[in-house]
């Protein structure tokens, strides 16, 4: 080989050599960012048997304990990112916090975080995500720091399979939220209606009277966003059964089974309103923004929401329309249970691989604090449920939301097993039905056998517990 | 003998990046789902080895084979559209008009934006309440009530317009690559021999573009059997599954979205769709192959 030749080798290998130090680089740097964090606190640990001597070592060496806060809450980052640097002036600790809003896909972002070792340390918990978040062994219980002050003022809200799984609780409640009809009084007014509907009857010939008055204008009496039924009837037939007394995802207390035969009842308004026109054409692929879109431009007499819709109203999509919220229908016009209030019992959680579980704590708590719990209420961020904040409290100051504060006919319900059947689920069935017609009482019957089925291999599983309460009471869900 | 293991040294390195990639983003994938179609597994705890189970429940999935009928239903409707459409498009722009570069450039345009953000406008097109689409027909008087086109009847009619309108400028491009090899001689030894345009297209431009469209067909069928995304944006498989394609079902089951209560992941069941949707479009596209032989041997 000439010389010449040897040189261009020899820059071929350097190159490579190069290149593989730098994705060597690249990789390293992509690793734990936890800083040594795999190491701390062993998983399922109440924190106080793990206190960490992270944060007072790190004190006196003057390095700050950094923590990660996650959170999938947008609505409210201005009010918390204020907390967070007043937290970084004040803790006294020197802990720094870093809050990261995320935006989609929160649940695989966890996911990915915890796999690859980059866990946050703090993470925003809502009633969906965690009890699967538990499962997974991404959080660490906090029972060790709860004092007798902490224990009196959430003690009511401590539920199982919300916040407390296998007797460890995880998560203590902030806030939650109310369901309500979403009606648009103009429209009503012009179709000559006084009241809002309080029973289903009711809203089916409202729905209609809207319809008819106002169609050549394109307004309809009625909408949900059935692109995905699942969401749109677990914001409407979940309200109109928890105050009819039926739990409201098709389960049954009493006997801890799946019962879908009040659902099938429910479900005969929504399938006679879509019968007679008046509900808005499109509603098979309506996604709840387009649906918002439409209502604050007055071509919706009605639907069915959360107590997030006001401040939609006030900031998504302002709105000149006179329009309120008020109690669902029910099934008879009879209020036999009470309003269930939905995501509430958890809010923050401490990651079970944070090497800094006792700062963490120490922000938790900042977090809970009566004064920010309460302003967090009063900005509207949220509709308080812990007791003693809903005692001092002032109402928020966004229009339409004194129709979705926690009152007499709302409470906390016990929370219900996610089972996984085969075939449709419940939501899928019942639209189906409400499109296309059949037989009412053999889907119910069809999705009692299915969801039973798949109830009794989780239970088999040891994946969920089914204790059933032969005395429920669906005016008081929590008990006495 | 050192300049050899130089060589073989120096080859592996540059070889190591393309294998280390399909390694671990092919082989490793597909033998963990060759692996967990056996298991009931929800993504986290214990894997439970439940043999065929995930099979049997297969078979009696009528929400599946439902999947699989709309899927041909849509790969039909959009190959049926979009092939005939990107040929003739191709046969026009491969002539000397004048501006031929930019319309080859607006025809492919759809390819390279975002299909997410395209299926958002169009189903702001389509849908009935305000829809640009109803809206003229009304205006035109060609309908009096506005036509519900994501509904439970049209809504497999609107996607599959949506999909060969985002795949015509892809194939028009492919096709066209086969037109320009043609030799120009051919043409002109036929014009001399009084061949008229039909004629020409007909004897010397399909034959010569056999090999390729065998090739953009294959593409197309099976872009076509795997196509779900826009569908997901605007109708998210439904109303009542009308729109639920077999890799829109499979997608649900792996990744279960939910703006309400606790979904589950199903990873086992979903490995064993996964195989399922990968064997029928692997025995549809041998079956092309199969029928489609003697494309290649036309000259």
């Amino acid at each position: 080989m000439s010389i010449k030749g040897v040189e261009r080798m020899q820059k071929k290998w350097l190159g490579l050599s190069l290149s593989l130090m730098l994705a060597a680089g690249i990789a390293g740097c992509g690793g734990n960012g936890n800083n040594n964090k795999s190491g701390g606190a062993a998983e399922g640990t109440p924190g106080a048997a793990t206190a960490s001597p992270t944060a007072s070592a790190a004190a006196e060496t003057g390095e700050p304990v950094q923590l990660k806060y996650w959170t999938d809450d947008r609505h409210d980052q201005e009010y918390i990112k204020e907390l967070v640097n007043k937290f970084n002036e004040t803790n006294g600790e020197n802990i720094q916090v870093e809050l990261t809003v995320m935006s989609e896909n929160y649940a695989q972002s966890v996911d990915i975080a915890f796999t690859s070792n980059q866990a946050p340390d703090i993470l925003r918990l809502k009633s969906g995500n965690t009890p699967e978040f538990v499962k997974k062994g991404y959080l660490a219980p906090i029972d060790g720091y709860l004092t007798d002050e902490i224990k009196t003022k959430f003690g009511s809200l401590l539920i199982d399979g919300v916040n407390r799984f296998d007797g460890k609780v995880y998560s203590l409640a902030n806030t939650g939220l109310t369901l309500r009809l979403i009606y648009n009084k103009d429209l009503f007014d012009k179709a000559g209606i006084a009241n809002p509907p309080a029973s289903l009857q009711e809203m089916v010939d409202d729905a209609k009277k809207i319809t008819e008055t106002g169609k050549s204008e394109g307004v309809y009496g009625f909408a949900l966003n059935f692109k995905s039924p699942k969401s749109a009837f677990d914001r409407s037939m979940r309200e109109i059964l928890s105050l009819s007394g039926y739990q409201g995802l098709g389960f049954d207390l009493e006997t801890g089974q799946f019962d879908f035969a009040p659902y099938s009842q429910v479900i005969e308004y929504f399938k006679q309103m879509y019968e007679d026109g008046s509900i808005l054409p499109g509603a098979e692929t309506l996604d709840i923004d387009p649906l918002r879109a439409q209502f604050a431009a007055g071509k919706i007499g009605m639907y069915l929401s959360f107590s997030t819709e006001p401040g939609v109203y006030q900031d998504q999509f302002p709105t000149e329309i006179n329009w309120a919220g008020t109690l669902a229908p029910t099934l008879d016009g009879q209020i036999k249970g009470t309003s269930e209030i939905v995501s509430a019992g958890t809010w923050l959680g401490i990651s079970a691989k944070s090497a800094h579980q006792d700062a963490a704590w120490k922000f938790m708590q900042y977090m809970y604090g009566d004064d920010i719990l309460k302003t967090y209420h009063e900005k509207g961020f949220g509709i308080a449920v812990v007791p003693s904040i809903v005692e001092q409290a002032k109402n928020p100051e966004i229009g339409g939301m004194e129709g979705f504060l926690v009152g007499e006919h709302d409470s906390l319900w016990p929370a219900v097993p996610n089972v996984t059947p085969e075939g449709s689920t419940y939501a899928d069935a019942f639209f189906k039905y409400m499109l296309s017609g059949g037989d009412a009482k053999a889907i119910a019957a069809d999705l009692n056998t299915r969801y039973n089925d798949a109830l009794s291999k989780a239970v088999e599983k040891g994946e969920v517990t089914v204790t059933p309460d032969p005395a429920f009471d669906p005016m008081k869900p929590q008990g006495e | 003998m050192i300049y050899k293991w130089k060589r073989l040294g120096e080859n592996s390195l540059f070889l190591a990046p393309s294998v280390i990639l399909t390694l671990t983003l092919g082989i490793y994938p597909l033998i963990w789902m060759l692996r967990y179609m056996f298991y009931d597994y929800a993504g986290y705890g214990e894997a439970l080895f439940t043999g065929l189970d995930n099979f049997s429940r297969l078979l009696r999935d009528t929400l599946f084979w439902e999947s699989v009928r709309n899927t041909f239903v849509f790969a039909g409707g959009k190959l049926l559209l979009t092939l005939p459409l990107s040929l003739l498009l191709a046969v026009i722009l491969n002539g000397r008009l004048r501006g031929s570069n930019l319309l080859r450039g607006i025809y492919f345009m759809p390819t390279v934006i975002s299909t997410a953000v395209i299926s958002v406008v169009f189903y702001n097109i389509f849908n009935s309440y305000n829809g640009m689409v109803n809206t003229v027909l009304m205006k035109l008087h060609l309908v009096s009530q506005p036509v519900d086109w994501l509904g439970p009847k049209h809504a497999m009619l609107t996607v599959i317009l949506v999909a060969v309108w985002g795949a015509v400028g892809n194939y028009m491009l492919l096709f066209l690559a086969g037109l320009q090899s043609i030799p120009q001689d051919l043409y002109e030894s036929a014009s001399i021999d009084g061949a008229n345009a039909g004629r020409r297209f007909w004897n010397i431009t399909l034959p010569m573009l056999a090999p390729v469209a065998q090739m953009v067909i294959m593409l197309a069928i099976i872009a076509s059997l795997k196509g779900y995304e826009s569908i997901m944006v605007i109708t998210e498989g439904g109303p009542i599954g009308k729109t639920e394609v077999m890799y829109l079902y499979l997608y649900k089951l792996l990744f279960p979205v939910s703006t309400g209560s606790p979904v589950t992941q199903q990873l086992g069941y979903g490995s064993a769709v996964g195989f399922a949707t990968a064997v029928i479009v692997g025995a549809v596209t041998g079956l092309y192959f199969f029928f489609s032989r003697k494309m290649n041997k036309v000259y």
